[in-house]
Formats: structure tokens, sequence, C-alpha cells
């Protein structure tokens, strides 16, 4: 009787506990979206609305597509520059992380069977993530100028290629070192090459973990900030970088269309984050988390 | 383990033909893997490097005509940059940032994680919750506390009518709370991160230990300090490390919210040297902090890697023990 009610009571502090923090992480998301659909006079209206009253469309029709007939004249930042920004992101974002995922996985699965790099070069590699992008970035820019790849999506691909490769290697190296050699030995005595073996019977096998790979790492490509302001200028642009010409506009605070743009920009990641969720401690850890 | 991942390396001398063309199979598939990644660091990252070496040694800015005519200057411009107050406080405050919101998503991540270490009705459903910060992205993150933090804004309106005070701290606006205020921006950002791996390390933790523990008679305290937390070290030590190294490159939450102000509130490192570079267009100042930062995270990353190796070799002994019992 104790007991139960003992466990009864950790049960109910645990739930305290969780909602508690559930209502924090969730709060800022909630008014992110609750904005974009206020209306231009609730934006900073004291006190503040918690829902929008009533509901209007017209933050978004206005940011993705600008439709003028909803643009209140003093808050319009009219053009479609977001569609081609959300196109841009995407180009650049997709390719990168494929690019990654696919020579990744190829060098993880030399790691794997045949340790092309030693642990240490592995955990060297890691370096590449490690150090803060702040550091290269001015001498990227200049040495990228005088190749013309500034303001190219191939610069900023090739950039995010090479930073997020060393998630790509740990992290498929962890799929592919569940798979038994035996497959592969069979493969090998039935004479296939070694590119076919990869591409046709290991590849395959960890498909799902390829997959969880690939959206892990759009995560970071999709979101990145730094590089992206420095090497695109005018012709390539991404999300975060469109998100950001909304501040310090002449216009003053423009809260409903950037909370407009940027639930379009977080609403894709949210949902391949939640695809993903049981891979994204594996994806982190460097394949100290198994599971 | 290791040993398996060589195959047939172990015995070269009466090697058969057969064997010795599955060899040169073996070193042509290696160098076809290498030759790619060295020529791509060789042609994005030396050149970079390079030029971040000569503009260290040389005077230049963009009003300077062009670069490679710019002026040797010697170790001049390392004096400048290590004599200059505003360069020692952006490395206090980047440490202390990085150590604030290191240690605050590690007790939340991990107070998060112990309560949900075992299943329990509704825990896919504050997993879901928890991890949302996370897959938010960092300006999004700036500019969602801009629209929640401004003096009349939702935040304050909301603790005041809780509390029944009126609670009005101006968030962005007061030098003295500002970093600190994006220091617990980044823990809401970040804390779910610590939590996941934090999380996964608890459940990888084995059963048997801790039931032979408490049949001996361990009470829950002495079972949580002495078995729980060792068998979770490499974990929380990954936890640690990375989140450090993560929060020491911050920029974009930084930058987007407040530009390094008020004043100098929130100039960080990487803000700093982002001011230097693209603001009074100092590249050569720029050139010599990112060298400085980088011999520091350098120094700092090989630290830690060594650390997590370490962590990384015990947690594979502790595996292969595991798979060989069972």
């Amino acid at each position: 009787m104790r007991k139960s009610q003992r466990r009864r009571m950790t049960a109910i502090v645990r739930y305290v506990l969780l909602t508690g923090w559930g209502v924090i992480a969730f709060f800022p998301i909630f008014w992110m979206i609750s904005t974009s659909f206020k209306p231009d006079t609730q934006w900073f209206a004291w006190p503040p609305f918690y829902f929008p009253h009533p509901p209007t469309l017209s933050n978004y029709l206005n940011v993705w597509f600008g439709a003028e007939e909803y643009a209140a004249t003093q808050y319009a930042i009219s053009s479609q520059k977001p569609l081609i920004s959300l196109l841009n992101s995407t180009i650049i974002a997709g390719t990168a992380t494929l690019l990654s995922v696919l020579f990744g996985s190829v060098m993880a699965y030399g790691v794997s069977r045949y340790r092309i790099l030693s642990e240490t070069r592995m955990f060297q590699l890691l370096m590449l993530r490690m150090i803060p992008p702040i550091v290269i970035v001015a001498p990227l820019s200049l040495y990228y100028s005088t190749l013309g790849l500034l303001d190219s999506m191939t610069g900023l691909i090739l950039i995010y290629f090479l930073t997020t490769l060393p998630y790509a290697v740990w992290m498929t190296k962890s799929f592919i070192d569940e798979v038994p050699r035996e497959i592969e030995q069979a493969a090998e005595i039935l004479g296939a090459s070694r590119w076919r073996t990869i591409f046709e019977i290991v590849l395959p096998l960890i498909r799902s973990g390829l997959v969880a790979t690939f959206l892990f790492i759009l995560i970071l490509t999709w979101s990145e900030y730094l590089l992206a302001l420095i090497i695109t200028k005018t012709q390539v642009t991404t999300l975060p970088i469109e998100l950001s010409k909304y501040q310090g506009t002449t216009e003053g605070r423009v809260y409903g269309r950037q909370a407009a743009l940027a639930v379009g920009i977080t609403i894709p990641l949210m949902i391949v984050g939640l695809v993903i969720r049981k891979h994204l401690a594996r994806g982190f850890s460097f394949g100290m988390v198994r599971r | 383990m290791s040993v398996a991942a060589v195959p047939a390396a172990s015995i070269p001398s009466q090697a058969s033909p057969r064997e010795r063309s599955r060899q040169r199979a073996i070193r042509r598939f290696r160098w076809s893997i290498l030759v790619p990644l060295i020529l791509l660091l060789a042609f994005v990252l030396l050149p970079v490097l390079f030029l971040q070496l000569y503009f260290s040694f040389h005077q230049w800015t963009v009003y300077l005509g062009s670069w490679w005519d710019a002026e040797y200057v010697g170790l001049d411009l390392f004096r400048d940059v290590l004599t200059d107050p505003r360069f020692g406080w952006a490395v206090v405050r980047s440490l202390a940032f990085a150590t604030g919101s290191t240690i605050g998503c590690f007790v939340i991540g991990f107070a998060l994680a112990y309560l949900m270490r075992r299943p329990f009705h509704g825990q896919a459903f504050y997993y879901t919750i928890f991890i949302l910060p996370m897959l938010t992205v960092p300006v999004v993150v700036a500019y969602t506390a801009e629209m929640l933090l401004y003096q009349s804004g939702p935040i304050n309106d909301l603790i005041s009518r809780i509390s029944g005070i009126d609670f009005k701290p101006m968030w962005l606006t007061d030098p003295n709370i500002a970093l600190p205020t994006v220091m617990l921006l980044e823990i809401w950002n970040w804390a779910p991160f610590s939590f996941i791996i934090l999380l996964a390390g608890l459940a990888a933790i084995p059963r048997e230990p801790i039931e032979a523990a408490e049949i001996l008679g361990a009470s829950r305290w002495r079972i949580f300090w002495e078995v729980e937390l060792p068998l979770l070290r490499p974990v929380i030590f990954l936890a640690l490390v990375l989140r450090f190294l993560e929060a020491m490159a911050e920029f974009p939450k930084t930058w987007a919210l407040l530009q390094g102000g008020p004043g100098t509130a929130t100039e960080t490192l990487p803000v700093y040297i982002f001011l230097t570079t693209w603001q009074y267009f100092e590249i050569s100042k720029g050139a010599v902090m990112s060298y400085l930062v980088m011999l520091l995270m350098i120094v700092i990353v090989l630290f830690a890697i060594r650390l997590l190796r370490r962590e990384k070799q015990s947690l594979d002994a502790m595996y292969a023990g595991q798979k060989a019992a069972g």
C-alpha cells in the first residue's frame, strides 16, 4: 500500500516536471505560429494577444507570394524572393547532403571493412566540424571570389559538403558496422566487384540508415547561417538569409511577416526531425551511443 | 573486433597470387576513396589556411588596392590583437557563454532524461515535444525571441500574471542581462541535444549491475551515484564536450538578435571577428583573431578528442564484454 502510494506520487511529480518543461519548450513555437496568423494591429499590442483574432492568412500571402491586395502598404516587402530562396535552399541543402551521404557512406564502408582511416584519423576528421566556421569564412570568401564561386550555388554546396562529411561518415559507419560480413563475402566469392558489392548489397541493406543520415544532415545544411550570409550575396540566397533581411528594415518590426516566413522555414525541418527522431541520438553521438 | 576488420592482412608473407591480387584490389579501393578527399582538402581548405596566414602578417583592408600588394608588417598585427581589451573581453564572454549554456543544457537534459528513462504512458508525446526546439532554425529562434522578449511582450506579461508582481526586465536592451538572455536561448535551443544523447545512454545501461546492487540492498541514491553514473560517464562526457564546442562557435542567434549589442554586452568571439572583418573591414586583424581562435579551439578539440577516444574505448570494452556474456 505505502509502496504503491509512493509510486503514484513519483508519477505525479514526473508528469508535473515534464509538463512544465514541455510548456517552456513549446511556448515559443506556439507564439511564432500564432503571430503568423495575426493581423498587423496585434503584432505588439498591449496586453498581448495570445491567439490571433480573427486569424488571417495575409502574412503568408504577402511574404510568400507577394500578394499586393493583402499588403497593408507600410509593411509590404513584396516580390517573390522567398519562393526563389526556397528553391535555392532545397537545391543547395539537397545536393550538398546527397553528396555528403554518398561519398560518406562509401568512405564509411572502407573504414568499417578495410580501415582505410585509422581511428585517430576518424577523430581528426571531426575537426572539420568542430572548428568554428567563423575562423575560415573571410579567407574563404576571398578565395571563392578569385575562383568565381562567390554568390554561386556550387561554392556553398562545396563547403557544406566538406563540413558535413564527418557526420555522414560517422553516422553511416555505425549502420554499416551492424551489417553481417558474410553476405559480402558470399558476393565476393561469386565474383562481384567491390563497387558492385557496395552499391548493390551493402547500401541497400542500410537503406533506412541512409535515409536517416540524409535527413539528419539536411537539418544541418538547411539551417546553416554564417557561411550562407557571407558566401551568398544577391544572386543566391537561402531561406535563413532571406528571413534575416526582414530585420532592421526601415518599415520597423514586421513580426507577423517574419513569423509567416519563419513557420515556412521551420515546419519542414520539424517534420524531417520527427521522422528520424529515433536516429537523432546516433547522428549526434559519433558511435558513442548505441540502441 | 579490430582484427576482424583487416581480413587477411595478418598473413602477409606466404600469400598466394590470388591473395596478392586481392590485397592490390583493396589498396586500389582505398586510394580511390582517399584521393578525392585529399584533393578536396588540398583545393579548398589549404588555400584558405594559406590566405589566412598571409593576412596575419600583411596589413590589408579592402581600401588598400589588391590584396597581393599588401604591406608586410611582421608580428605587429598579433601585438595589436593581443593588446586589444575588446578581444580579451570577447574571449571572456565566449568562455562564460559556453560554460554557462553547457551546464544549463546538461542539467536540464539530464533531469529530463532521468525522468524519462523508463517507459511510461505518454513518453513518445513528451519526447516529440522536447526535441522540437532543436529542430528550430537558429535564426528563427533569434527572431521569435525578439517577438517574445520585448519589454511589454508576452513573456513579461505571462510572468507578471502568474506571479502577481509587475515583472518587467529589459531582456534585450539591458547590458547586464543581454548575455544571460542569449545564454537562455542557447539552452532552450540545445537542451534537447543533451536530452536525447543522455536518454539513449541511460537506455543502454545494462540492467544486471543495477539489479545486483538492489539485491545487495543498496539505496536508490547509492545506486545512482555508484552504479548508474559511472556507467554513464562516457555519454555525459560527450554531451558536455560537444555542447561546449558548439557554444563556443555560436553565431546565428547572437548576431541576428543583438549584433553584439547593447554596447558590447553580447560581443562573443565569433561576433567580434565578424564585426572586425565585415563592418570595420580590417581583414588582417580579423585574420589574426581567427588564427588565435583557431589555435585555441584546436587545443581544446585535441584535448576533447583524446578524452572522447579514451571514453569510447572503455565503452567499446563494456559492450564487447556484454556481448560475450550474453
